[in-house]
């Protein structure tokens, strides 16, 4: 690409301090369908460019939904209630995991991240050597990255999930979704004490998540809020969730992500079942169109915020350029694992709920993302399975 | 009352930028008229300037002032975040600065974060019975496994907390391991009936195969650490019950240090009470002289030959002169059984002029001669600070500290939870704390502040300290 050619030939210093800015329009010039750029290119100039999670204060959005009452009471989605029955038993008291467990991030015998999570030989190639125990803190804060990370997407759901129990028509929806809105307030409490008691270190929020949280959130449709919490973010979440909880050695953790995860599970599934009918019955193709661009570009903003820049700004901002760390992450074993396992979840949801046309497919081809095209998608698969199948592998 | 504090706040705002767009001089005199004039506002509005000193507020200094509160409050605050946004902007792209990657952040004291009173965290786990041999008429041995089938690990002369359930309330005993530390050798306690002991008679007359029991730990320090390389005699005294830490001590021993010996002086009411009697004798044969087993009865059969009596002083000095037992100097000494009988051997003992860092004793209370520490009686705070971290905790009426402590979270350390290890000992900062008596905390470790979790229970606002091991 052009603007690549012209960083690699500016000084270090000047590309350093200009390249933010050219992956931001990269990213959102990466739609062709203006509608998508209209709604996404304010959050992305809110998150990529003013790096508003990022000042210091706290951010005020304005909401354009429509409340939608309803004062029949209809039991209209039966689907939905029986997952309103599912959640009402099982809920949790975050109180009871088990938080006498002592926590050390950098102990090499309980890692948080398994020690090759990162390939360090490739950063010793780029001229870059770190002691054993700066690899296990590296880790630790990588780690501590995306905890920090799931806690900022935890926030965004909690808001969000408030959004859309009011923003939707089925009455059964609302009832399931106020105890999302439960559920969400206890994952904030898990991950935030876990982050402030056990890891001592909270990350800012990564401008890309921002950006989602941003747009949905500011969205006054009801369905693309649905499609950017419960399927996008919900989903990917679900995803990383489940990496984690494979991956690691920490006791404490692994009880936490254990009980958050069968949460997770349900709220994918009450997006799927919702978004179904709607998007295939009921909007016009121009609409199912843009509701398809509008999800591959919060997919790339996902796959991007994955980068993990606020670790690279703690560790290696003058040793490395953006590019090359980008590349070190996405090819480090670890990070390309949470990629594939994220996407295997989301790509069959939104072939499920008909965002995943033949026009869209060269898209997630381009990005790699189709080779997930044929798994299970939530509606198929209950938070028990999940654990299960994530214990068997 | 609104109309009042606009007016006062575009003062402050009108004040602030004139401080700002004049030079540096003029501070002082726009000061005074700031302050001047929101004396008048006040006075106009009706709020005289309080007569009291400590209730007058210092006005907000001039320089800490924002200017855009002239302007309506939507606006103000659209220019605020365009301001941000432009030094964001500026910040990366003149200065070449990245905002802090990680969030510093004011963090509550952690002492004033207090936990809600809540239920008491389950602490024990299932031991399987697997095997119930009746050792005397009132003697039962319960061997255990642990729930997977795995043995228990323990040290010789260790013991397990119990709970067992009667009539709807949990009651908490201790018993020790009577087993040899050893592989492949089965586990078990030996539980003897006490007249009118709840938890003793319902686990001899109800215990069976199958059953489960919830146990802590094992716990305690009153134990050896065998080496095969050791020569060395221990003596030991029991009376009773008091027999089974010993019995597990003593058997430990000789199979693992092949050149040291044991002498063990046994009290029991008649012939038929004693309990091990078989297995004692079979352990005389296979050791000879490395064994040497000195039966007293109080209630003896007419053939006995042996000494008659309970376990005094008097008894005891002569029994130890009858065995030819001469200190060494480096003997260790091993008391077990009724209070008489342990207050006896430590007067026998001093009187041989033996320090007490060479005699180990273990004492078992049951659990309704303790005097009942309630505490305060209602719900108080507790802070527990552990490695320069504080926690607040609510402990409700009747619970401990250590239930509180678990219950909110903390990681307390703890092993019996029935006052007899001091695993769970905490060192009292501030405050008082009432224990049940008697516990195994001895009287320097009272003298130097330390209570013990398990059995503490605050009798106001109370600050410990766990220290680590």
């Amino acid at each position: 690409m052009l603007s690549d050619k012209v960083l690699d030939n500016l000084p270090h210093e000047i590309r350093r301090r200009l390249e933010p800015y050219v992956e931001a329009v990269q990213l959102m010039t990466a739609t062709n369908n203006p509608k998508v750029l209209r709604s996404m290119a304010m959050p992305g100039v809110r998150g990529l460019i003013l790096q508003r999670g990022k000042q210091g204060v706290p951010t005020t959005m304005p909401s354009h939904h429509r409340v939608y009452f309803d004062w029949t009471y209809p039991n209209d989605q039966p689907e939905m209630r029986n997952l309103y029955q599912r959640a009402k038993e099982g809920q949790w008291n975050g109180d009871d995991l088990p938080w006498h467990i002592d926590v050390d991030p950098e102990n090499p015998e309980k890692p948080i991240l398994p020690p090759k999570f990162m390939d360090y030989e490739s950063l010793r190639n780029a001229g870059i050597r770190l002691t054993d125990l700066e690899e296990r803190r590296l880790n630790a804060s990588v780690a501590s990255w995306m905890l920090s990370q799931f806690l900022h997407g935890e926030q965004g759901a909690l808001f969000a999930a408030a959004q859309v129990t009011e923003a939707v028509q089925f009455f059964d929806g609302k009832l399931y979704g106020s105890t999302q809105v439960v559920d969400e307030g206890r994952h904030v409490e898990v991950f935030h004490r876990y982050l402030d008691t056990k890891m001592n270190k909270l990350y800012q929020i990564n401008d890309n998540l921002f950006v989602i949280i941003d747009a949905l959130i500011q969205d006054s449709r009801w369905d693309v809020k649905f499609l950017g919490m419960q399927i996008m973010v919900e989903g990917l979440a679900l995803g990383a969730f489940g990496t984690m909880y494979q991956m690691t050695n920490e006791p404490m953790l692994k009880a936490l992500l254990k009980m958050v995860i069968q949460d997770e599970a349900r709220h994918v599934h009450y997006g799927v079942i919702a978004l179904r009918d709607h998007i295939r019955n009921e909007l016009s193709d121009a609409e199912r169109h843009e509701r398809e661009d509008w999800a591959f570009e919060v997919a790339l903003l996902m796959r991007n915020r994955f980068l993990s820049f606020e670790v690279y700004e703690e560790w290696f901002e003058h040793k490395l350029t953006r590019k090359e760390w980008a590349k070190f992450v996405t090819e480090s074993p670890g990070f390309a694992l949470f990629r594939q396992v994220m996407f295997k979840r989301l790509v069959p949801n939104l072939r499920e709920i008909g965002l995943m046309s033949d026009r869209i497919k060269p898209h997630y081809h381009r990005a790699g993302l189709m080779e997930y095209y044929d798994g299970a998608s939530a509606n198929q698969l209950s938070g028990d399975q999940l654990i299960a199948d994530l214990d068997a592998a | 009352m609104e109309e009042h504090r606009r007016r006062a706040g575009r003062l402050d705002a009108a004040a602030a930028l004139a401080a700002r767009a004049l030079p540096k001089a003029f501070t002082p005199w726009i000061e005074q008229a700031r302050l001047d004039a929101r004396m008048l506002i006040d006075r106009t509005s009706g709020r005289a300037p309080s007569p009291l000193v400590s209730e007058a507020s210092a006005p907000q200094p001039l320089a800490e002032l924002d200017p855009l509160g002239l302007l309506p409050r939507g606006l103000a605050e659209r220019l605020r975040a365009a301001g941000r946004d432009l030094s964001m902007l500026g910040s990366r792209l003149v200065l070449g600065k990245t905002p802090p990657p990680l969030i510093e952040r004011p963090r509550p004291a952690a002492g004033d974060v207090v936990s809600l009173p809540r239920k008491t965290p389950n602490m024990v786990r299932p031991l399987r019975v697997v095997n119930v041999v009746r050792e005397t008429d009132d003697a039962v041995s319960i061997y255990l496994t642990e729930e997977d089938g795995s043995p228990l690990e323990f040290q010789p002369g260790q013991f397990l907390s119990i709970d067992v359930e009667v009539d709807g309330q949990r009651l908490r005993r201790a018993y020790s391991l009577a087993s040899p530390s050893l592989p492949d050798v089965p586990r078990h306690i030996t539980v003897k009936r006490i007249q009118d002991g709840r938890a003793s008679n319902l686990l001899n007359d109800t215990i069976a195969e199958g059953a489960e029991l919830k146990v802590l730990g094992p716990s305690g320090s009153f134990t050896v650490e065998p080496r095969a390389v050791n020569q060395r005699h221990l003596v030991m005294i029991a009376g009773g019950s008091g027999i089974t830490p010993i019995m597990s001590i003593l058997e430990t021993v000789l199979r693992v240090e092949r050149d040291s010996r044991v002498t063990l002086i046994y009290g029991n009411r008649g012939w038929d009470d004693v309990i091990f009697r078989d297995r004692l004798s079979a352990l005389c044969e296979e050791f000879g002289d490395r064994l040497t087993v000195d039966h007293v009865l109080e209630d003896p059969p007419e053939w006995w030959t042996g000494e008659r009596g309970l376990l005094t002083v008097e008894i005891l000095e002569s029994r130890l002169r009858a065995l030819q037992i001469e200190d060494d100097g480096l003997q260790r000494y091993f008391i077990c059984g009724p209070t008489p009988m342990m207050e006896a051997a430590h007067v026998v003992l001093a009187g041989r002029g033996i320090a007490a860092s060479r005699i180990a004793e273990e004492r078992f209370t049951s659990p309704e001669a303790r005097s009942g520490a309630r505490g305060s009686g209602k719900t108080e705070r507790v802070v527990v600070s552990r490695a320069g971290r504080e926690h607040g905790v609510q402990v409700a009426a009747g619970q401990t500290i250590l239930e509180a402590g678990l219950a909110a979270g903390l990681d307390m350390p703890f092993s019996c939870a029935m006052g007899g290890c001091g695993a769970c000992r905490v060192r009292l900062e501030d405050g008082q704390v009432e224990m049940e008596e008697p516990n195994c905390l001895s009287q320097a470790e009272r003298e130097q502040g330390y209570v013990l979790a398990c059995v503490g229970r605050p009798l106001g606002a109370v600050r410990v300290e766990v220290e680590e091991s």
